[in-house]
């Protein structure tokens, strides 16, 4: 492995100059790379962000010992290589990793997409649209119940267009 | 049924410069990260439980339906040389190539559609083209995913979304990228503040082919780091509507400004360019990089002609190190290399005299 230019640790970046046709090799550490501009901030890695996170995350010897029984995965063994072993390590290392995901994902804690049922899927449709009425519904009473005689006029025109579309109830 | 080194004779969608902003917008690329329910991930699957899920993956695609043109490489009995053109050609991930047991990849016939099994995560589905064409990409992608999950049991959390073997990839497991060629911004020292923007809102920014070659090339692929809480709608429209539309008016203007203020050392740039490209004798990777970078610029800008966008952006592949190795037919190591290179390039370039 090539060592460092500047201070002999081992080289991660390795880069051709050309000045006027004339190129000249530089071998440079992570630090030296960073001091000397060849890398921006911005050109690390997602996994090394994480990996970041992780050492930084103030030891805990409870949590390190924890383990998932379904694939054997232990919190140390994450905080090493950032990977987790199976689905069901999210809810096995659930606190632990609550911290890890909000500052990996700029304090986001929570799913807003896609979902697994696709309302693509004629089935999925059908619920998501079930839901939605059910819930216009109860915003329906409590309106009724508030005396909002024009929000609930609102809501009774919605659910009748709901109603109206194919594939309800 | 097609084999990695039958891509070589053809350019792939992405280079083909025939999306919108080509000149500046080399590629639109869509990731998503799917795993299987019923199979731990990837990294904890014993080797039967990796060939079960490759198996199960590989037959689910080829079942596809045939108009998506897709054909499979089984990674694990494929030769070296052949996986590397598919990273050449972003295909497939470095990890993926290096990687070890059971594990592939299915390819549409055009590139634009890739799919790899048992890389970090069970599925990675990759829709890759030329231009400025995110939503594009994204509907694609979407269809595709739709279609699988019609008989893959995903791995899903409602809170956390699509479970991904690491935690920066959850809740969308959406990827965007998009490849830019920004050597104006470079010439003239603006790059900085694109970077520093860039790092404020949360973009990762890495080089045309990977390590090593970040500052070499004026190549730069921005991407979004943050995969959870925000839509796939949210993530694409803050791409299509504004960081892209951004960085491009910055590298427009900086093109203007060298032409009107710095005409002569913009071409002297692209003339110095030129000359190495057609006359040296031994060429490394990142010096042909440096150099068709300016070259390329030149073409663009119509300060060079007779060359035109599509061959510069296929010399650009052909002479990645694989590459190079397959179209010339032999296995080529350190100075045999970089004069077979400097060769192909003096023959491309002589061919069609700028």
């Amino acid at each position: 492995m090539k060592k460092c230019d500047r201070c002999n640790k081992p080289a991660t970046v390795h880069l051709t100059e050309i000045d006027n046709g004339i190129p000249t090799e530089l071998h440079l550490c992570d630090q030296c790379a960073g001091e000397t501009g060849y890398i921006q901030q911005a050109h690390i890695p997602l996994n090394e962000v994480l990996n970041q996170l992780l050492q930084a995350q103030s030891r805990s010897a409870k949590a390190d010992g924890l383990r998932c029984e379904e694939c054997g995965m232990t919190w140390q063994e994450f905080k090493d290589t950032g990977l987790l072993g199976c689905m069901k390590d999210y809810d096995i290392f659930a606190a632990q990793l609550q911290g890890v995901i909000e500052s990996a994902q700029q304090g986001a804690t929570r799913h807003t997409g896609k979902c697994k049922e696709s309302p693509t899927d004629p089935n999925a449709a059908v619920k998501l649209r079930q839901a939605e009425l059910n819930r216009l519904r109860k915003d329906l009473a409590r309106a009724v119940q508030r005396e909002s005689y024009e929000e609930a006029a609102k809501l009774r025109d919605q659910i009748k267009v709901l109603e109206s579309s194919p594939g309800t109830d | 049924m097609m084999k990695p080194g039958d891509l070589t004779k053809q350019n792939g969608e992405w280079l083909s410069a025939t999306g919108p902003k080509h000149e500046i917008v080399i590629s639109s690329r869509v990731r998503l990260a799917r795993n299987l329910a019923s199979f731990p991930f990837v990294s904890k699957a014993s080797q039967p439980q990796r060939s079960e899920l490759h198996r199960l993956c590989r037959d689910r695609l080829l079942a596809l339906p045939g108009n998506l043109n897709l054909f499979y490489v089984d990674l694990d009995h494929t030769e070296d040389v052949d996986r590397q053109i598919l990273v050449e050609r972003h295909l497939i991930s470095k990890q993926h190539t290096s990687g070890e047991g059971s594990r592939g990849v299915a390819i549409s016939a055009d590139e634009a559609l890739s799919v790899m099994v048992n890389e970090e995560d069970h599925l990675r589905m990759q829709v890759l083209r030329s231009g400025m064409r995110l939503r594009e990409c994204w509907k694609t992608a979407d269809m595709l995913d739709n279609m699988l999950q019609e008989h893959l049991d995903y791995a899903f959390s409602e809170r956390f979304g699509y479970l991904t073997a690491c935690p920066t990839n959850v809740g969308t497991g959406l990827r965007v990228s998009v490849m830019m060629h920004l050597p104006a911004l470079k010439l003239t020292g603006e790059i900085e503040k694109v970077f520093r923007a860039a790092k404020d809102t949360h973009l990762a920014i890495r080089g045309l082919f990977g390590e090593g070659t970040e500052a070499i090339g004026d190549f730069y692929q921005i991407s979004n780091q943050t995969t959870l809480g925000r839509t796939e709608e949210e993530i694409l429209n803050e791409f299509s509507d504004s960081i892209i539309p951004r960085i491009l008016t910055a590298e427009l203007t900086a093109r203007s400004i060298l032409e009107q203020e710095r005409p002569l050392a913009l071409d002297d740039r692209i003339g110095r360019a030129i000359g190495v490209l057609r006359n040296a004798r031994l060429l490394s990777t990142e010096e042909t990089l440096y150099f068709l970078s300016h070259l390329r610029l030149g073409v663009v800008m119509g300060r060079v002609t007779g060359l035109d966008i599509d061959t510069i952006n296929k010399l650009f592949l052909q002479t990645q190190p694989a590459h190079l190795q397959r179209v010339l037919g032999r296995t080529l190591d350190g100075e045999a290399r970089k004069a077979a290179r400097a060769d192909f390039m003096r023959q491309q370039l002589q061919a069609r005299p700028p």
